[in-house]
């Protein structure tokens, strides 16, 4: 059937994602591949798969193949909120250094003490 | 040294404080805040969160140096920037203070006496050890169970959690690192002392509420985001 290779593929793909992964997130990798694989095992054998939904509970196989995909879709939504965060993180660190690299000293400063106020702008080291 | 006033202050301190203060559209307040504080500590700086008002130009007017962020980033990365500053300005001694007015310039002294007395690395001010004025009766109850919350989740015993007023040694300011921008970085603090086995005091503060802080202050609803914002930060871990 037609549809069975298209499921196929897509999971595939994920599966493909997953293995795309290595190096990152183990919270994503693992679950991405383990659900890739039964979802193209339960694509490929309907029969099996309905016997295995009903005995663990579900109507039929192919919602088992949707719970999958939607268990999938989580982990992917986990995953992309980490890169934001760290997408965040880099932003932060420009914004900064762009920051410390140009203060504004107040012209007449008489409180400040001695020359430390006229000194050129401090050399910032970046974050160890 | 021309003030003899300021030369005393530096002998009563002993060593070099900068106050950092982050700010975000404090334009109404903001020249009173930083010449209070410079009357008794010269060395200001003021982190701008890119304010669309003219928060930046009136601090400088009032003699505090301005770093300003060209996006709007949050509270917790503009105290990171300031403290950073400070750190390459050889300060010793680093108090954070708010730019809306709720802190008091005579608490500084009280931190800083407080540190000599403990040797502590970070002295944190407590609005409930000293005083907090106009707090609406629904955020204390809010506030009090942060603080219970962060008892159990860091070990640090601390009656006031999420308080802006905190004095650091340059030891202390050098290891802590802010990442929480927003505002899950006064608890991320408290975190950071417990793991890096960072000695704190608690110092009694006055923290005086003002309509105009209140409305610019914390929602409610923040707590959430603040809850929020910890747990992914745990789990990524």
């Amino acid at each position: 059937m037609i549809i069975q290779w298209i499921l196929v593929f897509g999971l595939g793909l994920s599966l493909i994602y997953s293995v795309l992964q290595r190096g990152k997130s183990r919270l994503v990798r693992y679950p991405i591949a383990i659900t890739s694989i039964a979802g193209i095992y339960f694509v490929l054998f309907p029969s099996q798969t309905n016997s295995i939904a009903q005995w663990m509970g579900v109507g039929r196989g192919a919602d088992l193949v949707l719970y999958c995909w939607i268990v999938i879709s989580l982990v992917v939504s986990v995953n992309l909120q980490f890169r934001i965060l760290s997408l965040q993180e880099t932003t932060t660190e420009l914004t900064r250094e762009l920051a410390l690299r140009s203060p504004r000293e107040p012209r007449k400063n008489p409180g400040l003490a001695d020359a430390e106020v006229e000194s050129a702008p401090p050399q910032v080291r970046s974050t160890p | 040294m021309s003030d003899p006033h300021q030369s005393q202050q530096h002998n009563t301190v002993g060593t070099r404080l900068w106050i950092v203060i982050p700010a975000f559209n404090e334009g109404a307040v903001i020249r009173d805040v930083i010449s209070g504080v410079r009357q008794r500590f010269p060395n200001v700086v003021l982190v701008d969160d890119c304010s669309s008002d003219e928060t930046g130009t009136m601090a400088l007017q009032a003699g505090a140096v301005v770093l300003r962020h060209p996006v709007n980033l949050g509270q917790g990365a503009a105290l990171q920037t300031g403290m950073r500053y400070a750190l390459a300005r050889g300060a010793d001694y680093i108090v954070t203070f708010d730019a809306d007015g709720q802190h008091q310039v005579e608490d500084i002294p009280v931190l800083i006496e407080r540190q000599r007395e403990t040797g502590a690395d970070v002295i944190v001010g407590s609005r409930f050890l000293g005083s907090a004025r106009g707090l609406p009766p629904l955020r204390r109850v809010v506030l009090k169970t942060a603080v219970l919350f962060m008892r159990l989740s860091s070990g640090v015993p601390m009656t006031d959690a999420h308080n802006g007023f905190r004095l650091f040694t340059r030891k202390a300011a050098g290891k802590i690192r802010i990442r929480q921008n927003r505002m899950a970085h006064a608890s991320e603090i408290v975190e950071q002392i417990g793991a890096l086995r960072l000695s704190v005091a608690e110092a009694p503060v006055t923290i005086i509420y003002t309509e105009r802080s209140l409305r610019k202050g914390q929602r409610l609803g923040n707590a959430f985001n603040i809850v929020w914002d910890m747990i992914v930060a745990r789990m990524r871990k």
